[in-house]
C-alpha cells in the first residue's frame, strides 16, 4: 500500500442530556457553535439530529499520527438509554457535565459505571464544559473531592465550547495518549464495506452497483 | 410521551429496529418502545452470564468455571449472516454497518450417514469432496457450472430445454442425473431449504438461492456466512441508532397498556396515564396477542461448550446442516458454533446451538442428532417458542406485525418479512437514496 495505515481510535461522549456533548462534536468536526439556549427545545433537538461520528487526523510530539474517531450520542440519552453498542471499541470516553449545572455533575458515577463496565479498557477523560458561564454551580472543591474518591480519570478539563476555551488542548493531550497505547484493531475482523478502502462514501457506489436491490421488485 | 407521531414501534427485536430506522430515514416521526429495559427483545444477546442461567430459571451461584461473565453476549435466536444476503445490503445501504464488525464464519458442514462433511461450494471442492462418488461428482460438477453461467433474463444460459418458470426443481435435479443424496445437499446445504417443498415449484428459485450461496462464499471466502463481534444483538441496536439520528425518540422499561383504536383503525398506544397518538404502529406478536395465530414451534438449545465441535478441524465457528431426509424428519436441524474469537463468550469457551421447527410432542429429542455431535457439553438451556404470524396485513387497522423468527439459521426470510411489512405501512419500497452516507465522515 502507497500509504501508511493511521490509527483510528474510536472516542466517545458520555454525560447528561444538555451538558453539551453535541456542541463539543460540533467544534471537533467544522468547529463551529449553534447557541442552542436560544432555540427553542424542539429546535435545538433538531441541532443533535444526523450528527452520527467524524474523523480527524492529529499529530503527536513524537510525530506520530493518529486519528481521532469522535462519536456523538445520537440523543439517545434524552428519553432511554444508550446502546451498550456504542460503548464497544471505545479507546477512550470524554465524560462530560456542565459547569453550570450541579445537577449534571451529581449524575457522574452512574456514567462513570456504565464506561467502566461498558468499555472497561477505555481511558476516561473529565470534562467541566461552560466554564464560561459565571458563577460555576461546581466549584473546584467538589471536582477534587469527586476525583479523590473515584481515582480512575487519565484527565481532567475545563472547557468551553462557546468559547473554544480549552477544546484544542482536550483533543491535543486525548490524542497524546492514544498514541502511547498500541493499535489493535481485532484479528480478522472487518468492517462490511471495508474492502473497498475509504468508508461511508462507498456505500453510494456499492447502491449504483446494486440497483437491482430486492427493494425494488 | 404525550405527544402527536406518524409512527409508534412497539419493541426492539431486530425487525422492529430496521423498521424503525427505515421509518425515520423516510422523514416519519417514529416513537419506539420496549417494555424491556434492554434493546433487542428476542434478539438480544444476553450479558453477563448470569443473566443467561436467570433467564432460563437455572441457579446463577457456581459459575466460576466459566471465565469472567461480562465477556459473555450469548444470542438467544442465533444465527447468520448470509455475505451477499438481503441484511448485508440493508446494513450497507443504509450505513449501519459503520458500527458493526464481522467475521467470516470457518466452515460450511452438512450431514451425511451418521458423519459431516465440508458443503462443497464451487466445482472445484466438489470435485475433491469425499461426499460424493466419482461419477456422481463429475454430474454435480456439471449442474454447478450451469447455475454459475444461469441468468434469469437471458434464455441462451438456460440450456437443456430447461424453463426457469415451469421447469420444476426435481426435474433439474433429474436433467443432470443428481442422485437423491446429492439433491438433499443441493437443496438443504446450499440452496437452505427448511424443507422439500421446493422439489415440485419452478426451479428458478432454487438456481438464484444456490447462486446467493456461491455469490457469498466468493465475498469474503472460507464459508458464506458471517457473524458480528459482540453477538447479534448488537444488529438491532446498530438500527436503533439509526432511527435516533433520524429523530426517532427511544423508550425503554415503558409497559404498553393498551393500543387504541377508533373505527378499526389505530389512533394511538396507552402507557399508563400517558397517551401517544399515532397514525400506525409496527410491533411484534408479543404486543398483540389478538392480531396473531400460531403457527408452530421452534426448538432451540444453546450449549455451553470448552471445545471446538468434533470433525470440524477445530473450527472456531461453523455450520452444520442436518437435511430432514437424513435423520427421517420433515425439516432440518440446524447446528451453529461460535466462540470467544467473537466476544461472546469468555476466553477458550464455545457456544453452540442446535434448532429445529418442531414436528412431534417431544422436540427434545427431535435435537438429539444435532446434540450428539457436539461432543461433551457443559451447560444446555432449552426453549421451545411458538411462532406467531399476523392475521391480517394491517392495511385496514394500521397496525403492522411482523412475524417470529423462524428455525432458519440466517436473515433472509427476516429482511424479505421486514421489507414487506414496510411496504404494506407505507405503501412504497424503501428508497436508499434517502440515506445520507456522510453522516459525520466527512475525513474519511
Amino acid at each position: 500500500m502507497a500509504s501508511v495505515l493511521v490509527p483510528e481510535f474510536k472516542v466517545i461522549l458520555v454525560g447528561e442530556y444538555g451538558v453539551g456533548k453535541t456542541s463539543l462534536f460540533r467544534r471537533f468536526s467544522t468547529n463551529t457553535f449553534l447557541d442552542t439556549d436560544s432555540m427553542t427545545p424542539s429546535a435545538s433537538r433538531r441541532s443533535t439530529l444526523g450528527l452520527d461520528h467524524c474523523a480527524r487526523k492529529f499529530e503527536t510530539k513524537s510525530l506520530k499520527a493518529i486519528k481521532i474517531q469522535l462519536w456523538d450520542t445520537g440523543g439517545l440519552e434524552r428519553v432511554a438509554s444508550i446502546t451498550n453498542s456504542y460503548y464497544k471499541f471505545a479507546a477512550a470516553a470524554i465524560l462530560m457535565f456542565s459547569l453550570a449545572s450541579i445537577d449534571s455533575f451529581h449524575c457522574l458515577p452512574q456514567h462513570l459505571l456504565e464506561i467502566l463496565s461498558l468499555a472497561e479498557n477505555a481511558k476516561i477523560i473529565l470534562v467541566g464544559n461552560k466554564c464560561d458561564l459565571q458563577p460555576h454551580e461546581v466549584t473546584d472543591s467538589d471536582i477534587d473531592m469527586f476525583l479523590e474518591q473515584f481515582p480512575k480519570f487519565d484527565g481532567v478539563y475545563k472547557i468551553s465550547c462557546k468559547t473554544n476555551e480549552g477544546v484544542s488542548e482536550l483533543f491535543d493531550e486525548i490524542a497524546e495518549q492514544l498514541a502511547s497505547i498500541s493499535y489493535k484493531s481485532s484479528f480478522d475482523a472487518f468492517k462490511l464495506h471495508s474492502h473497498s478502502e475509504a468508508g461511508c462514501c462507498n456505500a453510494n457506489h456499492l447502491q449504483q452497483d446494486e440497483e437491482n436491490y430486492c427493494c425494488a421488485k | 410521551m404525550d405527544e402527536e407521531y406518524d409512527c409508534i414501534v412497539l419493541g426492539t427485536g431486530l425487525k422492529e429496529c430496521i423498521l424503525s430506522g427505515l421509518l425515520s430515514v423516510s422523514g416519519k416521526k417514529v416513537l419506539h418502545i420496549d417494555r424491556n429495559k434492554y434493546y433487542g427483545g428476542e434478539s438480544a444477546s444476553i450479558t453477563p452470564l448470569e443473566d443467561l442461567f436467570t433467564k432460563f430459571g437455572f441457579q446463577s451461584t457456581t459459575l466460576e468455571d466459566y471465565g469472567r461473565s461480562r465477556d459473555w453476549n450469548v444470542d438467544l435466536i442465533p444465527k447468520f449472516l448470509m455475505a451477499n444476503g438481503q441484511l448485508v445490503k440493508l446494513l450497507v445501504h443504509t450505513g449501519v454497518t459503520r458500527y458493526l464488525e464481522f467475521k467470516s464464519v470457518e466452515g460450511s458442514y452438512v450431514y451425511k450417514g451418521g458423519k459431516i462433511f465440508k458443503v462443497p461450494a464451487d466445482e472445484k471442492e466438489a470435485l475433491a469432496s469425499s461426499l460424493m462418488g466419482i461419477f456422481e461428482k463429475r454430474r454435480f460438477r456439471s449442474f454447478l457450472l450451469f447455475v454459475q453461467d444461469f441468468k434469469a433474463d437471458d434464455p441462451k444460459t438456460w440450456k437443456n430445454g430447461i424453463d426457469p418458470k415451469r421447469t420444476t426443481a426435481a426435474q433439474l435435479y433429474e436433467t443432470f442425473g443428481l442422485d437423491k443424496d446429492t439433491a438433499d445437499f443441493t437443496g438443504h446445504a446450499l440452496a437452505l431449504y427448511r424443507d422439500d417443498d421446493y422439489l415440485g415449484q419452478p426451479c428458478l428459485d432454487l438456481i438464484q438461492r444456490i447462486q446467493l450461496y456461491s455469490e457469498s462464499l466468493a465475498r469474503y471466502g472460507k464459508s458464506p456466512y458471517l457473524y458480528p463481534l459482540y453477538g447479534l444483538g448488537e444488529l438491532p441496536q446498530g438500527f436503533a441508532r439509526l432511527s435516533a439520528i433520524y429523530g426517532g425518540t427511544y423508550m425503554l422499561d415503558k409497559p404498553v397498556d393498551e393500543i387504541i383504536m377508533e373505527n378499526g383503525r389505530v389512533v394511538g398506544v396507552r402507557s399508563g396515564n400517558e397517551i401517544a397518538r399515532c397514525k400506525q404502529v409496527y410491533c411484534d406478536p408479543s404486543y398483540v396477542p389478538d392480531r396473531v395465530k400460531k403457527v408452530g414451534q421452534v426448538i432451540r438449545c444453546i450449549c455451553l461448550l470448552n471445545h471446538p465441535i468434533p470433525n470440524t478441524k477445530d473450527a472456531l465457528s461453523c455450520q452444520i446442516i442436518i437435511p430432514q431426509k437424513q435423520v427421517g424428519r420433515k425439516s432440518d436441524i440446524y447446528v451453529s458454533l461460535v466462540s470467544y474469537t467473537h466476544q461472546v463468550a469468555a476466553k477458550g469457551w464455545f457456544i453452540a446451538s442446535v434448532s429445529t421447527t418442531v414436528e412431534t410432542s417431544n422436540p427434545q429429542t427431535e435435537i438429539k442428532p444435532g446434540i450428539d455431535l457436539l461432543g461433551p457439553i457443559m451447560h444446555k438451556f432449552v426453549s421451545v417458542s411458538d411462532v406467531y404470524k399476523p392475521t391480517d396485513s394491517g392495511t385496514e387497522s394500521q397496525i403492522f406485525i411482523s412475524e417470529s423468527f423462524d428455525a432458519t439459521t440466517h436473515f433472509e426470510t427476516t429482511c424479505l418479512d421486514v421489507l414487506d411489512i414496510f411496504r404494506r405501512g407505507t405503501g412504497e419500497n424503501f428508497d436508499f437514496s434517502k440515506v445520507k452516507h456522510d453522516l459525520g465522515d466527512e475525513d474519511n
